[in-house]
């Protein structure tokens, strides 16, 4: 598709290619529940979702421009290759910015609370408690097994309620 | 149950990752990876740090609202009310565990209660508490007393010292209400861990954090733990 001088093409565009998919899928790969993770899979996980947000933006940058520059010149197969592998590229670099995790489990975003005579709850059901200053509060383990981390004040000190 | 102020920043939490089933956070200030089990900082800008526990139990709705009249109950989130599940733990029963310890008397999935004192870790397996409650050990060169509550339970584990003195409590026998007894029978002991009567009216013992878990979670992140056995 090009003559010689752009030899240079290939080698750089695939190695941006791959690299803006890795930071994404990689940890993504690792950081899967019921998978043993080992100490080094977890730190190379998390350098990965570290460079990610800004690596996958300069990857698919490159790969998105040099899809442009070589558009003209490529033929049908070229494009085609070119395309999807602008789209995966894209797709990593959108991955990267969001907190999955999350879409599972939705966090609290303002933590509302009932004074415990208004609770529904049955007195055998289990909760998380704490008592600071006076300032008592529980969490109950059902909704805590589902969001998993609670921000909050009690008694004036931050605490997060973790299950 | 973490407190989250570090190096004088207050952190905001939020779930970021599984590891082994044991989950991750990072807090939005500075985009640190934390541990949920251990609170202890294992990538980012506050690598090494380790968040402060807040005291923390885990009751019986019932037993807490007797303990804590006028406390404040976290409310349901109404869009994801419908997700709480009451059967939780019989889910999680048949999820596959990442990681296993063959050659102990443990299941992956029994459930004990993990306390860390003086440098020493030991399991005490749920059902073993319920049966022998008041349990008294010895633990990183302390006296423990792990005793279940009045609603068989909840759980609690503290020092089992009062000013200096290594006592022994057990249940007393005699009452219909909850009540522990040392061993003068002397005085009476509540499940807050106070004395209620007796020469230490007044006096209550240092609870210890007591962490309910998995026993493989808890093997995982404390590799040195012992079980405890009568």
């Amino acid at each position: 598709m090009f003559d010689a001088r752009q030899k240079s093409f290939h080698p750089i565009f695939w190695a941006m290619v791959v690299v803006g998919i890795a930071l994404f899928f990689v940890p993504a790969f690792i950081i899967r529940p019921f998978r043993y993770q080992s100490p080094g899979a977890l730190h190379l996980a998390l350098v990965f979702r570290q460079l990610a947000p800004i690596g996958t933006i300069l990857a698919a940058s490159g790969v998105l421009g040099l899809t442009v520059w070589a558009w003209r010149a490529a033929d049908r197969l070229q494009k085609i290759l070119m395309a999807a592998a602008a789209l995966l590229v894209v797709g990593s670099a959108t991955m990267a910015r969001m907190n999955y995790f999350e879409w599972m489990f939705h966090p609290v975003k303002q933590p509302g609370f009932e004074k415990a005579d208004d609770a529904k709850l049955d007195d055998g059901e289990m909760v998380l408690t704490v008592s600071i200053n006076g300032d008592a509060r529980a969490y109950p383990v059902r909704e805590m097994a589902y969001h998993h981390v609670v921000n909050d004040v009690v008694g004036g000190v931050p605490i997060a309620a973790t299950y | 149950m973490w407190k989250r102020s570090v190096r004088g920043q207050v952190l905001h939490f939020y779930l970021a990752g599984i590891n082994n089933q044991n989950f991750l956070m990072r807090d939005r200030e500075t985009g640190t990876w934390w541990q949920q089990i251990s609170g202890k900082a294992v990538f980012g800008k506050l690598k090494g740090e380790s968040l402060e526990l807040a005291p923390f139990d885990e009751l019986s709705f019932g037993l807490w609202k007797k303990e804590s009249p006028g406390g404040q109950v976290l409310a349901a989130v109404a869009r994801d009310q419908k997700k709480y599940e009451s059967k939780w733990e019989d889910e999680v029963l048949k999820l596959p565990v990442p990681v296993s310890f063959p050659g102990t008397a443990l299941k992956s999935r029994d459930v004990v209660v993990g306390l860390e004192v003086g440098g020493d870790a030991r399991a005490y397996p749920v059902d073993t508490i319920v049966k022998q409650s008041p349990i008294q050990d010895r633990l990183g060169g302390n006296p423990i007393l792990v005793v279940a509550g009045p609603d068989g339970k909840s759980v609690r584990a503290f020092v089992s010292r009062v000013d200096g003195n290594d006592i022994e409590l057990f249940r007393k026998s005699d009452s219909k209400e909850f009540a522990l007894i040392d061993s003068q029978g002397s005085g009476e002991w509540n499940f807050k861990g106070c004395a209620v009567s007796g020469p230490a009216a007044g006096k209550c013992l240092q609870e210890l954090p007591a962490i309910k878990d998995y026993w493989f979670d808890w093997r995982n992140y404390h590799a040195d733990t012992t079980v405890y056995r009568h």
